[in-house]
């Protein structure tokens, strides 16, 4: 299942950024079926060629957040209702993350990644996810914990919980938004 | 209470069904080592070169010992040069017969592309490195893999072997950093569950050592880091007893000295590295406990990078060593050894020669070692 998974993963980010490039010059609808064929293309006709084994080479495991957010990206712009993320949140999450990576670097001297291994830890981390949600109405964020969950439960993809709900990618994408939004 | 309150606490319900489900599935990793057995004497004392390879262009580095029934397999990365997209992983198997060691087979182990090919998800393979035998699951070897970049970008590929090649493989998630810059040096260590941890090593910016717990089914279940004092690598373990391990560790800064930590709780926590009293040119050692405190090792002993690889012993659990024979003089460029045992007491060593021109394997005994 973890081809399959990362299959459906590489169809939806790329799928995405071809969306986010031709929604500049196109209407939207349009802008959907480039991208729906496009990343269909890529993760099934040329799944096996030297630039999508390397695309994969690069960025996996891919996780359930980035191509979750991806697809929320394009939700919102059809109107859908799916809730975001407040700049201050986006804020903490680029101060926790970057405390995060660096603690994985030896920078810091603890190593928060080990804890996504376990089952008890990611129950935890789960449930606070879900009570923070519930604080603030944000279902997307709960769906995203309990399906990583679900996935990491089943031995689907990584073995780390902490890689179904994060990924690098994520770092300049929260900074981007966030400036973004300042500017 | 809103209806994107209820779904959110629909899912937390199901998370905890999750939990459940995933708490009832796992082995909590016992940090027990396998008490270390006494190599068994064979009555006279035996030294011979088993296995003398030399090529004349390129380069073949980083032998590694598998332990098969017959004998053992030798596996090392050999191409133009190391980390360069022509390198694959070549063995060459031996037998033990009535007339002495017999090479059964020779040729290429793991090439990339087959590689790239068994690898679930499919991807790209560059280059190959450091390859040791995954002792929990017969037929498997963690390869050390390369798809973007060099060394500091590689990951640990659990590979599942088959007569014509790789079956399947996937990579071992170390690292939140795209899952990268962990390789492998030295064998696994046994637990005393009869579970297996693998030593391995980060070695982007502040590099350090790892022991690395598994699943029943081979995922990553625990990582220990060992982290110190200089740029600590390629951690060797040796255990003592069932709590008590040294590990000596490469310093990838140029100190000119072995690093050393150990663990007083089976490999849950490890003293901080530090430098030992022993010369080294910042190359990885190879070691093995010979019981009752003994620990032979094999390791370049000297601070400049003449490449002069010595055997040495310990008498005091690794506090320190003294020379017991010079296996390859200076200027000798061998480095890189492997020391593995066979059920009869064989010891193996394999090391690179010639500045990673050739590989050679020597096979003694404990006897042997007894009247140095």
């Amino acid at each position: 299942m973890t081809e399959q998974a990362t299959q459906a993963s590489v169809a939806v980010v790329l799928g995405w950024v071809v969306f986010a490039v031709t929604a500049l010059v196109l209407p939207a609808w349009l802008a959907l079926i480039c991208a729906v064929a496009s990343g269909g293309v890529c993760a099934t006709i040329w799944r096996k060629t030297v630039a999508v084994n390397g695309f994969v080479a690069l960025l996996a495991p891919f996780g359930i957040m980035l191509p979750a957010l991806a697809l929320r990206d394009v939700a919102v712009e059809f109107g859908l209702p799916v809730p975001g993320f407040a700049l201050l949140e986006i804020l903490l999450f680029l101060l926790l993350y970057t405390g995060f990576l660096l603690a994985a670097f030896g920078k810091l001297p603890f190593d928060f990644y080990r804890y996504g291994y376990a089952p008890k830890p990611v129950a935890i981390m789960v449930l606070v996810i879900c009570f923070y949600s519930l604080l603030t109405g944000n279902w997307f964020l709960a769906a995203v914990a309990v399906i990583a969950q679900g996935i990491w439960t089943l031995g689907w993809g990584s073995s780390n919980w902490l890689d179904h709900v994060l990924h690098v990618v994520l770092w300049p994408v929260a900074a981007v938004v966030l400036l973004t939004q300042l500017i | 209470m809103g209806a994107a309150q209820v779904v959110i606490l629909c899912l937390a319900g199901l998370s905890l069904l999750l939990s459940a489900v995933a708490l009832r599935r796992d082995k909590v990793p016992v940090w027990r080592f396998a008490p270390p057995e006494e190599i068994p004497s064979q009555g006279t004392p035996r030294f011979e070169t088993v296995f003398e390879y030399d090529i004349t262009e390129g380069q073949a580095h980083a032998p590694s010992l598998v332990v098969t029934h017959k004998g053992f397999e030798l596996l090392w990365f050999e191409g133009s040069a190391e980390a360069q997209a022509d390198v694959d992983i070549h063995f060459a198997r031996f037998e033990r017969t009535d007339e002495g060691w017999l090479k059964a087979d020779q040729g290429t182990r793991i090439s990339r592309a087959a590689l790239g090919a068994a690898m679930e998800p499919g991807q790209l393979v560059v280059t190959l490195g450091n390859t040791v035998e995954n002792e929990a699951r017969p037929g498997h070897v963690f390869a050390t893999v390369v798809s973007v970049g060099g060394w500091a970008m590689a990951s640990v590929a659990d590979v599942k072997m088959g007569p014509q090649g790789p079956v399947s493989a996937r990579k071992l998630n170390l690292s939140p950093f795209l899952n990268r810059s962990h390789l492998v040096k030295s064998p696994m260590v046994k637990f005393a569950d009869g579970s297996y941890g693998l030593p391995a090593y980060f070695e982007m910016g502040a590099t350090h050592g790892a022991l690395v717990r598994f699943t029943k089914d081979g995922r990553v279940r625990d990582t220990v880091r060992m982290s110190g004092e200089g740029k600590p690598i390629q951690p060797m373990i040796v255990p003592l007893t069932e709590t008590h391990a040294v590990a000596f560790l490469r310093d990838f800064d140029p100190s000119g000295q072995v690093l050393r930590c150990e663990t007083p709780d089976g490999g849950q926590t490890w003293t901080d590295a530090a430098p030992m009293a022993m010369h080294n040119p910042s190359a990885p050692v190879a070691a093995l406990s010979l019981g009752h405190g003994l620990i032979l090792m094999a390791a370049n002993d000297e601070a400049a990078p003449n490449d002069r690889l010595s055997l040495l012993l310990s008498q005091d659990e690794g506090e320190t060593f003294h020379p017991i024979e010079e296996l390859a003089p200076q200027g000798a460029g061998a480095r890189y050894p492997m020391l593995r045992t066979l059920a009869d007491g064989t010891i193996l060593l394999t090391f690179s020669v010639g500045n990673k021109k050739g590989l050679r394997v020597l096979a003694f005994n404990s006897d042997w070692v007894a009247v140095q």
